[in-house]
């Protein structure tokens, strides 16, 4: 390698750590600050300081486990209901003929143009007017209608793409259409189901405004309305509030290491469809 | 009608395959069986979309119209509501700070994601690019409230880290960054510095590596050094992909209002106001339902038309088609 390609490579280099660092900086920030008392945060605002403050924490989950116990009842239930719901309404839409079928399909993908904020109002006053306020549910069953159109989308070209053979072969054998579905179509999708279903976690572990809007009473809240309303109670006491943020920080982590190539190569395949 | 015909009409990828099994089934009995199956499979979607997607999307239509507070009796206003919104200051300062905020999102989506994309693929060896390409894509993972809040706290003027900085550096009187009516926008905007967008950055790193090598073989034979080769030869080759991130960055910024909400709700004054957020406030905390219906209709409306822009002139095809709202998981997460 000449020695001007090998400056040009450690430029490179550098220019991505320091941008590497700039952008975790807050976060780096974040787990300094969690470990200090106020005081010791005010003296010097920069720099770790011992002895570390790990009640901090203990303090932070205190307040925040019951949130987190939501988020995750919330996320569980509504990433299995959007991948099951929309795995059947893609199978059918792709591989089952029926009167109505493109009339149907379109209806669907229709809303993918229908922003979020134009039903945010009627959506509100309909969860309230059937009771469901402050339960669960208000959540659950909206994050599974909404997340189930892009999903059917996507999904619906694998199962139009995989070769009709297949099917054939199993239906000559006398196997069900229900069969074929679950043993033949299902597995053979399920990479882009790891990367719909990580997706769809990660939407709902995320969303603020509506749970804001529709869990009003305090033990039902999920985690990042509980944050916001931590931030509020302990405003300037840095230590408690970080340590709460980083532990908030911790589950998806946990799976982005557990599903990390699935996660990259599933959000890069968008980018060869471009 | 002929199966041509149909499929000439509306071109689904699954059609052929579809009415080449209910040719081949035959019987009409076994044909309703299988229609009916097929509803079974399609019924939770159906209902599930026609009580909490159309019924409300309907709704909101209907509503716009109305003067209603969303209890008592709603009055029919015709037009009202949208000429009202149209002298609203409000709305008009919504409207050019959406505009703003859209423009920069717009701009540094693309550039920061796709010169990092670059300098990532300088590096030598795969395991030096896919640990970089790792460590961008962290953020995405990270709750986006998590992060409007810790940069709530390095704002903050008095406490916060970057007005230490500053007084350390001999500032005297440091700027109040989100409570400066004059700087509270770009002070959103500041939110994510550097701005290294993960998502995009996938897409612009497997765009480019979708690049043949024999072209950027071909180009360093020519004689084009670096700099050369990423104006004539990559970029244009990544073209699809950034169409695809500018409508996805354009369409998420429209209608996200998640960051205002926590960092400013709007203020101070209207100096932050969004769409969404006036759309919040003329419904939660003015009993404008009504009005807040039809906000949320030209939302809509300014959509569509970039929709049909995009769709009919641009053009980038894609999985992740660009979705309404906070559950959109694309356009979501272009902007984590």
């Amino acid at each position: 390698m000449t020695r001007q390609g090998r400056l040009g490579m450690s430029l490179c280099a550098a220019a991505l750590v320091g941008l590497a660092l700039l952008t975790f900086y807050p976060f780096i920030f974040m787990i300094i600050t969690s470990l200090k008392s106020a005081k010791q945060y005010y003296a010097n605002i920069w720099l770790p300081a011992w002895p570390l403050h790990l009640e901090n924490y203990q303090q932070a989950w205190t307040a925040i486990a019951p949130y987190m116990l939501n988020s995750f009842v919330v996320t569980v239930a509504s990433t299995i209901g959007v991948v099951v719901v929309s795995c059947l309404a893609a199978f059918a839409f792709a591989r089952m003929s029926f009167p109505g079928r493109e009339i149907l399909y379109y209806l669907v993908i229709f809303l993918l143009m229908v922003p979020a904020v134009l039903t945010l109002v009627p959506t509100f006053l309909l969860i309230k007017n059937v009771g469901l306020m402050n339960t669960l549910w208000a959540l659950i069953l909206p994050y599974i209608a909404a997340g189930q159109v892009l999903s059917i989308f996507i999904m619906r070209a694998f199962f139009a793409s995989l070769p009709e053979e297949l099917f054939e072969a199993a239906r000559i054998d006398g196997a069900s259409e229900w069969w074929v579905f679950l043993n033949i179509a299902v597995p053979l999708v399920r990479p882009v189901l790891v990367t719909i279903a990580i997706l769809q976690v990660l939407s709902s572990w995320n969303d603020y405004v509506w749970p804001f809007l529709v869990l009003q009473s305090d033990s039902v809240q999920t985690l990042v309305v509980g944050l916001v309303n931590f931030q509020g109670r302990f405003y300037t006491d840095y230590g408690p509030l970080m340590a709460g943020y980083a532990l908030a920080s911790i589950p998806l982590l946990i799976l982005f290491f557990v599903a990390m190539r699935s996660f990259i190569e599933g959000l890069s395949q968008g980018a060869l469809k471009a | 009608m002929s199966e041509g015909a149909r499929s000439g009409a509306l071109p689904l990828a699954g059609d052929r395959a579809a009415s080449a099994a209910a040719r081949r089934s035959g019987g009409t009995l076994a044909k309703a069986r299988r229609a009916f199956l097929a509803y079974l499979f399609i019924l939770p979607t159906i209902a599930l979309l026609a009580v909490f997607m159309y019924y409300p999307a309907v709704s909101a239509l209907y509503h716009s119209f109305f003067d209603w507070d969303g209890f008592t009796q709603a009055t029919f206003v015709g037009l009202g509501n949208f000429a009202a919104m149209a002298v609203d200051d409000t709305m008009r300062a919504a409207a050019v700070n959406v505009l703003k905020l859209a423009a920069f999102a717009m701009i540094i989506s693309v550039t920061v994601p796709l010169i990092v994309a670059r300098l990532i693929l300088s590096l030598p060896g795969a395991r030096a690019q896919y640990a970089f390409r790792v460590l961008f894509v962290i953020p995405l993972v990270l709750p986006q409230v998590v992060i409007y809040l810790i940069w709530k706290s390095l704002y903050d003027p008095n406490f916060g880290l970057l007005n230490q900085l500053l007084m350390t550096l001999g500032v005297q009187s440091p700027p109040a960054w989100l409570g400066d009516p004059n700087i509270a926008l770009y002070a959103v905007m500041g939110i994510g510095f550097p701005w290294v967008d993960g998502f995009a950055l996938l897409i612009f790193t497997a765009g480019l590596q979708s690049i043949s090598r024999e072209i950027i073989d071909a180009a360093a034979i020519d004689g084009a050094g670096p700099v050369e080769r990423f104006r004539r030869i990559e970029l244009p080759l990544v073209i699809g992909q950034i169409k695809l991130i500018l409508v996805l960055n354009m369409i998420w910024t429209i209608q996200n209002f998640t960051s205002i909400f926590i960092l400013t709700q709007g203020g101070p004054g209207t100096s932050t106001m969004v769409p969404g957020m006036a759309l919040y406030q003329a419904s939660f905390q003015n009993d404008r339902m009504g009005y807040a219906c039809a906000i949320g209709m030209a939302m809509f409306l300014v959509m569509l038309v970039l929709t049909y822009i995009n769709l009919r002139y641009i053009r980038s095809e894609s999985d992740f088609a660009p979705r309404g709202g906070a559950t959109a998981p694309g356009a979501a997460l272009a902007k984590a």
